[in-house]
């Protein structure tokens, strides 16, 4: 499948660059997990996490097991749209300099 | 923010694309380690296999019994344990087909093993001929789950960071 590089801003800024690459690993993704290995605090990654929505680049969805609540979240597809498309043109940029200062990998 | 700020043309340095690179291929790996069976799971699987068997094998009702019970409390225990520690669900696609069948060949090698070693044992009269073929399943699953593990690991930090899902 051929992708066209996007450079996305929204993506880009670091600490959603780290939440979107969790995700677009991931089929969903739990809410304390994504906290945790990112060190935000609950209010932070709920706030970076609206922003993501508000993109339509994420899904959260609210469940119950028993009666602790558990949220979840997952990279929409115009979300893993978005971020093939960032990707590309990272890769591009990087191409484009002949940089390769971390080991390659199959992109 | 609205959809993305999408621009055609970045400005940003090269190493900024690098290291943003770099940040994704490190969060992928922290998903695909989370997600993957710990290394304790196999040995304790392989365990609990053989003392079942050799508890059926050995035909006292009461040892069947208590092996039973013994297996099943044990083995619901270590997949509580395994879901507790996997936080995670990795994206199919990661595992894909390459992985897939590694999955399959492994149980298919396993059980073959045992099948075929337990069959033979038996046609030549060996005592505990199922707890004996029993070992080497364990073993293979000890030594073999790890590995698989490793090449699973391979296989999903392998696939393209985006864009061929």
């Amino acid at each position: 499948m051929t992708v066209e590089a996007r450079f996305d801003e929204l993506i880009h800024a670091p600490t959603r660059l780290s939440i979107v690459s969790l995700l677009t690993a991931t089929e969903w993704a739990e809410f304390k997990f994504l906290r945790d290995q990112v060190g935000l605090t609950d209010s932070a990654l709920s706030k970076q996490l609206t922003t993501l929505e508000e993109a339509g680049y994420v899904e959260i969805r609210k469940s119950f097991i028993g009666k602790r609540p558990r949220t979840s979240v997952r990279l929409s597809a115009h979300g893993q749209q978005a971020f093939a498309g960032h990707v590309a043109a990272l890769q591009e940029i990087v191409a484009r300099s002949g940089l390769a200062v971390m080991p390659s990998a199959q992109t | 923010m609205p959809e993305g700020e999408v621009m055609e043309t970045p400005h940003i340095p090269a190493i900024d694309a690098e290291l943003a690179l770099a940040e994704v291929r490190a969060r992928r790996a922290e998903v695909v380690d989370a997600n993957l069976v710990p290394r304790w799971f196999w040995p304790s699987v392989g365990v609990l296999m053989l003392m079942f068997v050799a508890a059926v094998e050995s035909g006292r009702p009461w040892a069947v019994a208590t092996g039973s019970v013994f297996y099943a409390i044990g083995l619901a225990t270590l997949i509580v344990a395994v879901v507790r520690h996997t936080r995670v669900q990795v994206r199919n696609e990661l595992i894909g087909l390459r992985g897939g069948l590694a999955i399959a060949a492994f149980a298919v090698v396993l059980a073959g093993i045992g099948v075929g070693l337990g069959l033979t044992l038996e046609a030549l009269a060996v005592p505990a001929p199922a707890t004996i073929a029993c070992a080497p399943v364990a073993a293979g699953l000890a030594f073999g789950g790890p590995a698989l593990m490793a090449y699973l690991r391979r296989v999903m930090m392998s696939r393209p960071l985006a864009g061929s899902r």
